[in-house]
Formats: C-alpha cells, sequence, structure tokens
C-alpha cells in the first residue's frame, strides 16, 4: 500500500505595509469625504466592526508598495520564524485575488522577487479561500514526498483600486461601499514540511477541505464584469477599456442581498464535517474564522456552537478588528496571530473556516499541535 | 568430502551471512531505527554515505567483467548485464535524498567515509585480478541485504519519520531487484563452475566485504 508523509505548518508570518490606519484615517487615503459618502462610510464601518487596517497607501493615498512586495515580506517573516532560507524552498503556492499585473501569474513574479533556487510555483487565483486552495496543494505534494519543504502565501492589496478615482462618475451603490471600506492590504505565509519543526511545535495538516457551491449560486462578489450574469459582451475585456470602466466594471462589488445564505451555507458545510466525522467535536479545541465583517461572526459563532457547546470566545479567534479583512490573507494573518500569541497547546487542535462569497466556496482545514521532531 | 562442493559453499556462505547480521545489529544507526530512535538527520546522512559508494557499483563489476577470459564467459556475462542494470541506481538514491530535505550539490560533492573507501578500494583492487571469480562473494553480502534488509529498513523509516513512498525509493527498490540477482547468483554458485579454490576464495571474499559494509555504516557516526 502506498504511504505518504505528513505535513506540518513549521513557520508563520505576516506583513502588513505600514502604520494601523484608524477610521479617521481612511478617507485621507482612499478618498470619498463628501457628505454623502461619509455618512455611508460610518454606517459601514459600524456594521463590519473594524477599527484599525492597513493600506499600501501613503497618507496622500498614493501606493508605496507592490502586491508581490507584501507577499515577499510575509514569506520572509515565516522563513525568519522557522529559521531557514529561500534557498530551502522547493515550493511556492501563492494566493491573491489580483496579481499586480495580469501576466505573469502572481506565484512567479514573487517567487522572481524571493529568489532561492528552482522550484515549482502554484498560483491560486480565487477570492478568500483561494489561500487555503494553496495551502492544500502544498500540503499535498509534501504529503507524496515530491517536496520536502513548501511556503504558502497569501497576499492582497485592494486599496489601490479602492480608491475615490475608481468611483468617479462611476454609479457605485452600497454593492461597492460595502468593500470600499471593508478590504485592506496585508500577506500571510507558512511554511509546510514533512517533518516538524526541530525546536519548537508545530501545526500538523491533517486535513484541508474546498468545496465550491457555484454550480447552485449566482455570482456574489465580482470585478470585471457587468451585472451577475456572465455574458459575450459584458466583460471588461470584450469591450474598450474606457467604456469597461464607465460602466463601472472596474469597481469591485459584491450583492450583499446574498450574505445572509452565504453565512447559512458556511455553517451547512461545517455540520457536513461533523457528521461526515472529520471534525470530531468532542477533540476540537480552537476555530479561527474568517469573515467580512463582524456582522457576520454572531452568526457563525453561534452557528458553529449550535455542534460545539464548549465554544466560548477563548476558544474562537479572529483579528478581523484590528488587522482588518484582507481577503485571501485574512486567514493566515489570523493564524499567524494566534500561532504567536500562545494561546494553542500541543495537542490542540485547530479548525480554520473561510467562506468565500464570490461564488459561494468554502475552505476548511484542520491542524493538531504538535511538539518538537523526536519529542 | 561428504557433501559436493556447492552445498558445503552455500553453508560456508549462510555462517558468513549469520555473522554479518550480528555484526549489523551492533551499528548504532540501525540499533536506532530498530529502537524507533532514529532522526530524520539520520536517514539523509545514511543515504549521503551510501551514495558515495553505491556510484561505484556499476565501475566496479565492469572493471571485474573485462577481467573474465572467456573459459569464464558465463561469469563475464552476468557481470555485464549486472553492471548494465545498476548504473543508474544511485540517480534513485539522489532523488531519495532530495526528497527529504537534502542538497544535491552537496551530496555529489561529498567524499567517502573511511568504510566506503575501504570497501570501494578492495573491490576495485579485486576485479582487477585475472578471473576474480571471488567477487561472487561480494555480490551474495552486497546483493543479500539489498534482497533481504533494504525494503525493511525503508519500512521501518518510514513508520518512524512518517516517510513517504517517494522517499524511500532506493531501498525499496533494492528488494526487488537483488532478489532477482540473489536469484542469479544462486544458479551460479550451484552451476558446479565453481570448484574447491574458487569455493575458498568466495567464502573470503564476502567475509571481507561483510567487515567492510559494516564498517561503512558504522562509520557514518563517526
Amino acid at each position: 500500500m502506498a504511504s505518504g508523509a505528513q505535513a506540518y505548518l513549521t513557520g508563520l508570518g505576516r506583513y502588513l505595509p505600514g502604520d494601523p490606519v484608524d477610521n479617521d484615517g481612511i478617507a485621507a487615503r482612499l478618498g470619498g469625504d463628501d457628505r454623502v459618502t461619509d455618512r455611508i462610510r460610518r454606517r459601514v464601518l459600524a456594521d463590519n466592526g473594524i477599527v484599525l487596517r492597513h493600506y499600501a497607501l501613503d497618507e496622500h493615498g498614493e501606493p508605496t508598495e507592490l502586491n508581490e512586495e507584501l507577499a515577499v515580506k510575509a514569506i520572509r517573516a515565516a522563513l525568519d520564524d522557522r529559521g531557514i532560507g529561500a534557498e530551502d524552498v522547493r515550493m511556492l503556492a501563492a494566493a491573491t485575488t489580483q496579481g499586480d499585473a495580469m501576466i505573469p501569474g502572481f506565484g512567479s513574479m514573487v517567487h522572481g522577487r524571493l529568489g532561492g533556487g528552482p522550484m515549482q510555483v502554484l498560483t491560486a487565483a480565487g477570492v478568500c479561500a483561494s489561500s487555503l486552495a494553496a495551502l492544500d496543494a502544498a500540503v499535498a505534494k509534501v504529503r507524496l514526498g515530491d517536496h520536502p519543504r513548501a511556503v504558502v502565501v497569501a497576499s492582497e492589496l485592494p486599496s489601490r483600486i479602492l480608491r475615490q478615482r475608481r468611483f468617479d462618475g462611476v454609479d457605485a451603490r452600497m454593492d461597492a461601499h460595502f468593500l470600499r471600506w471593508m478590504l485592506s492590504d496585508g500577506a500571510g505565509a507558512a511554511v509546510v514540511e514533512f517533518q516538524p519543526n526541530p525546536a519548537r511545535p508545530s501545526l500538523r495538516v491533517d486535513w484541508v477541505r474546498h468545496v465550491s457551491l457555484a454550480h447552485e449560486h449566482d455570482v456574489c462578489m465580482r470585478a470585471g464584469m457587468a451585472g451577475l450574469d456572465p455574458h459575450v459582451g459584458a466583460t471588461w475585456q470584450d469591450v474598450p477599456v474606457a467604456e469597461a470602466e464607465a460602466a463601472g466594471m472596474f469597481v469591485i462589488r459584491q450583492d450583499t442581498a446574498v450574505l445572509g445564505e452565504l453565512a447559512d451555507e458556511g455553517i451547512r458545510q461545517f455540520e457536513e464535517l461533523v457528521d461526515t466525522g472529520l471534525i470530531d467535536l468532542r477533540h476540537l479545541d480552537h476555530v479561527v474564522c474568517h469573515y467580512s465583517t463582524h456582522a457576520f461572526r454572531d452568526l457563525a459563532f453561534e452557528g458553529i456552537r449550535r455542534r460545539m457547546p464548549q465554544l466560548d470566545t477563548d476558544r474562537w479567534y479572529s483579528n478581523l478588528a484590528t488587522r482588518g479583512n484582507t481577503g485571501s490573507a485574512s486567514i493566515l494573518i489570523a493564524l499567524e496571530e494566534a500561532w504567536h500569541s500562545g494561546r494553542f497547546r500541543e495537542g490542540e487542535t485547530v479548525l480554520l473556516a473561510v467562506p468565500e462569497s464570490a461564488r459561494f466556496s468554502f475552505a476548511f482545514a484542520h491542524l493538531t499541535v504538535v511538539g518538537p521532531a523526536g519529542s | 568430502m561428504t557433501s559436493t562442493a556447492t552445498t558445503t559453499l552455500a553453508e560456508r556462505l549462510a555462517e558468513v551471512w549469520a555473522r554479518f547480521e550480528e555484526r549489523l545489529e551492533t551499528v548504532p544507526i540501525l540499533a536506532r531505527l530498530e529502537e524507533g530512535t532514529v532522526t530524520i538527520e539520520d536517514y539523509r546522512r545514511l543515504l549521503f554515505n551510501l551514495r558515495q559508494q553505491v556510484v561505484d557499483g556499476s565501475p566496479w563489476i565492469s572493471r571485474a567483467a573485462s577481467s573474465f577470459d572467456i573459459a569464464h564467459f558465463p561469469l563475464r556475462a552476468a557481470a555485464i548485464h549486472h553492471a548494465e542494470e545498476e548504473h543508474r541506481d544511485f540517480l534513485m538514491l539522489e532523488r531519495d535524498y532530495v526528497a527529504v530535505g537534502g542538497s544535491l550539490d552537496e551530496l555529489r560533492a561529498g567524499r567517502k567515509n573511511i568504510g566506503s573507501e575501504a570497501l570501494s578500494g578492495y573491490l576495485f583492487h579485486y576485479a582487477d585480478r585475472p578471473n576474480p571469480v571471488g567477487l561472487l562473494g561480494a555480490m551474495f553480502i552486497i546483493e543479500g541485504l539489498g534482497a533481504r534488509r533494504a525494503a525493511g529498513w525503508a519500512r521501518r523509516f518510514q513508520e518512524v519519520l512518517g516517510l513517504a513512498d517517494n522517499q524511500v525509493h532506493f531501498m525499496v527498490y533494492h528488494q526487488e531487484a537483488d532478489g532477482a540477482h540473489t536469484g542469479d547468483l544462486e544458479a551460479i554458485l550451484t552451476s558446479g563452475m565453481i570448484d574447491d579454490a574458487a569455493a575458498d576464495a568466495i567464502v573470503r571474499c564476502a567475509e571481507v566485504v561483510a567487515r567492510l559494509y559494516a564498517l561503512q555504516l558504522e562509520e557514518l557516526d563517526r
């Protein structure tokens, strides 16, 4: 019978550009300081509960870094955390919603900037759950014994397209404002190895599950298309760029009306993992959950607590309020902070949960804290 | 003589094998493997050290092939065939080494340990002699190790260290390949072409190779 190796997260890192920006500092960077926009912003901020976030923009709203630079800084932090260098890495799985350039792939650009040696590169394009898709791929290759060591990074720099110039003369309603005042920049990274960290505890990756329900859900979050229904002539590549811009196709939007459905579906996916035995609620110690706004925090928390009565705030982790919603990077930025805070003990288990609204995808990962190799 | 020469040879080789296995039990890395305290560094070091000698495998067998005259045609043919079959084996070992995080450049820049130096030197020297029939004793030990022990080591490394099949190819492969080789060897040893003097030479060579092979493994930890 074929046997595989295990895969362990042996180093975690993150990079958040610039100083934290509080709610009063947003308009200076993203614009939208007219009275109406200001009122909308305050309302959205009150709902999403985010009080601090980071932008790779200076105080005048000019970009300071590239997305690939955020990714490389997070990777270097993870490699430092593990005490190894880029030359030790044999695979890079990079997730992002939007790289700096359309071509080449984001992973190739990150590798080019990171350096190191020859390595396999994968770009996982998607939205929030693409980070766990990248993790899944790296874990699978490590388990197969194809690579002893991989690095996973998820990096986002949406602030550039959230600035006022994208909104001038464009019909942008709540579908755009909701995200404009919610998303921010950052990157998280993890080192994946076939052996635990020799000196410190590691997180063994027990499994990763990623499912799309796009077959029964319309588009929810989008950019580059007009409306929710994809058809020829209604994407930014079919028409002149100026026309696409005027039609508001370059604004990132979300159909907020279906977000309740997303939360319900996420809970159903969680329940299914419990019912099929992948999650053993008696041995689940921590939940690190990504959600876009605090409005969904209670839905997710209560939904999981229905099956897991012992769930309390000590077992629940999110840093949305202080690190912002960084899309695909969020789950790794949260895991990194939770891990380094020391709240996980050896032998405990951790569930990562990431719902992705774009077209209804859900990703989960189950981790177990293990001691150093040979302990 | 109450028994045929080949039966005696088989018994004598079985005795050499038994002593070899006893010695292997005292080799530190194999003792750690047995106890389950072996580390990933141990496995990497084992591959690193083996590689430096394995790359010499086909060359000494080829050299032996060229030292057999036409009167020893079956042995020459067997040696040529065997050398051809094994001359890419080290590449498999190198892939395993890289798959457990080792550097190919460092592996290829490595040098033999003292035991490997002695083993390789002895085998090349022996292969230079005219009609080096005694080397069948070396085959008996080296192929026997592959056929009888390597896969067990591989499984144990997998168990203790949680390795994937892709990380233990070299040792697993040798169970099948060397199983076939020991079958070929058996056929030669029982073919009637081995006289008493050749039998003595085979047993002596097996004793020396067994000792030097164990030394090669012991030297891993020095």
